[in-house]
């Protein structure tokens, strides 16, 4: 199977590691990663909030690039696959807006019919792969180690255009923890924001939400988050760092395809261990020993 | 707002109390806003209102519907929305606040009301074709290197610039000549 990723702005710059265990986890699983090339940003949050036909012109590029190429694409963060996925949907169903992007696309011989699909990595991994195949692939499983689930806002919602998981309830990156050997655990408000979009306007509120969420993971017993967004997972990440958070035992936040990368067998190196800002040696070192 | 109950008259509940509601109402995201019934699950909902008082998604809504049009589009209020969608999973109405405010954020845009921090990311992006050119520094290319990943990016600025033409510079020639 070969698929398109489309990277995004912040995940190849800001939290490579990210990208770099994606395509090692997904290859060595039978899925061969090819990177789309010429993008520009999806235009979320900022361009989004300013113009409706921009923002539908920003990822409508995507998608025609993707249209050209003849394959689905792959998204790795919320944010993009969210945008991506709420544009596809507008201009499947208005006909006159893409007719508007399509007359910008026609200049450089691009054009948008509806013909790829967006996946985000969950719904590659619980659905084009399978945990089946997951669970064969794992050579060195983990010893039942505590872990906590961020889903990611956009990536859950709104279902309706996503359709990845149950928006409420959802179970996708617990039953990949538990397919590598891992134990998932709950807690109070899973499903709730990290905070991240928030630091553009006021930092303070957005570290209040994220160590909130920090805090219920940690009350709730888990030794690691993972996570499905790189918004998120950087978010989790900083918030443990601000002012008054010295005392705090870290709890290490890793992006679903760096957890499942050991127990699959892939090398430390390519999973771009050594970047994370919080050591996550306690959490992958649980695997290939006994319980 | 109309509290009534009689059966005849229940839909007056749900049409739209002021022109500014009717306004948003038109908006792309914002169709649904007269199907609030004020019951407040989104601000029981929502993260942010959850971690400080400055912000009520339920009492913004109701505002709009109360058509204070200049006060809800030069505060920051809906631009303090983290577009999470939690409210609009709640909601038993059928109403998204998150689509709301995006609605009443591209209104206020139109008209000059926009918190710099957007106005500078939204400049970056139509000027680089994405947000983090000028972070991408050699030391990112060297990361990249290590871990086996293509260092060159190969960011797309021309259409953004067509972008910029069509959708931001015209408005903004709309405006200085006062038409
Ligand atoms: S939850 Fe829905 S109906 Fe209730 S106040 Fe909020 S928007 Fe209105
Ligand atoms: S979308 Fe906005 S209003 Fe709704 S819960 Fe999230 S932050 Fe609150």
């Amino acid at each position: 199977m070969d698929m398109l990723l489309y990277r995004g702005c912040t995940t190849p710059v800001r939290l490579p590691a990210y990208e770099a265990a994606t395509i090692a986890v997904l290859e060595k699983l039978g899925v061969n990663v090819i990177e789309l090339k010429d993008t520009n940003c999806c235009g979320a949050q900022y361009v989004e909030s300013m113009d409706r036909m921009a923002f539908a012109s920003m990822s409508g590029r995507i998608l025609a690039l993707a249209e050209r190429e003849e394959k689905d694409i792959l998204a790795i963060c919320g944010a993009c696959s969210g945008s991506l996925k709420t544009n596809k949907h507008f201009l499947d169903h208005d006909i006159r807006a893409r007719d508007e992007v399509n007359s910008l696309l026609a200049e450089e011989g691009l054009k948008y019919s509806g013909k790829v699909r967006v996946r985000h990595l969950l719904q590659v991994l619980a659905e084009d792969i399978g945990f089946d195949k997951i669970e064969r692939a794992v050579v060195k499983p983990y010893n039942g180690i505590k872990m906590a689930a961020h889903y990611g806002c956009h990536v859950t919602r709104p279902y309706e255009i996503v359709h990845v998981d149950d928006p409420e309830n959802p179970t996708i990156l617990d039953r990949l923890v538990e397919a590598v050997g891992g134990q998932a655990v709950d807690y109070p408000g899973k499903t709730r924001c990290c905070g991240g979009p928030m630091l553009a306007m006021d930092e303070d509120v957005a570290t209040t939400i994220g160590l909130d969420k920090i805090d219920n993971v940690t009350k709730a017993g888990a030794d690691g988050i993972v996570t499905a967004c790189v918004f998120c997972d950087i978010q989790l990440t900083q918030v443990q760092f601000g002012g008054g958070t010295s005392d705090r035992q870290k709890i290490p936040v890793l992006p679903i395809t760096q957890f499942l990368g050991p127990a699959l067998g892939l090398d430390e190196d390519m999973l771009g261990v050594e970047l994370n800002k919080i050591d996550p040696h306690s959490v992958i070192d649980c695997c290939g020993v006994s319980q | 707002m109309h509290t009534c109950t009689t059966k005849g008259q229940e839909k007056s509940i749900h049409v739209p109390t002021s022109a500014f509601a009717k306004e948003v109402e038109k908006v792309e995201g914002g169709e649904a806003i007269n199907k609030c019934i004020q019951c407040g699950i989104c601000t029981a909902s929502c993260v942010v209102a959850n971690a400080t008082d400055l912000y009520r998604p339920r009492r913004m809504i109701q505002k709009i519907i109360l058509g204070l049009r200049e006060e809800v589009l030069s505060s920051d209020q809906s631009w303090l929305c983290l577009n999470c969608r939690m409210c609009e999973e709640r909601c038993q109405e059928g109403v998204s606040p998150a689509e709301i405010f995006l609605a009443v954020r591209t209104i206020a845009a139109r008209e000059g009301h926009v918190p710099r921090v957007f106005k500078e990311a939204v400049k970056t992006v139509l000027e680089d074709g994405w947000m983090l050119k000028d972070a991408y520094t050699d030391f990112q290319e060297d990361e990249r290197e290590d871990l086996g990943l293509n260092p060159e990016l190969h960011m797309n600025n021309e259409f953004v610039g067509k972008l910029r033409k069509r959708y931001f510079e015209r408005k903004k020639a709309a405006e200085e000549s006062g038409s």
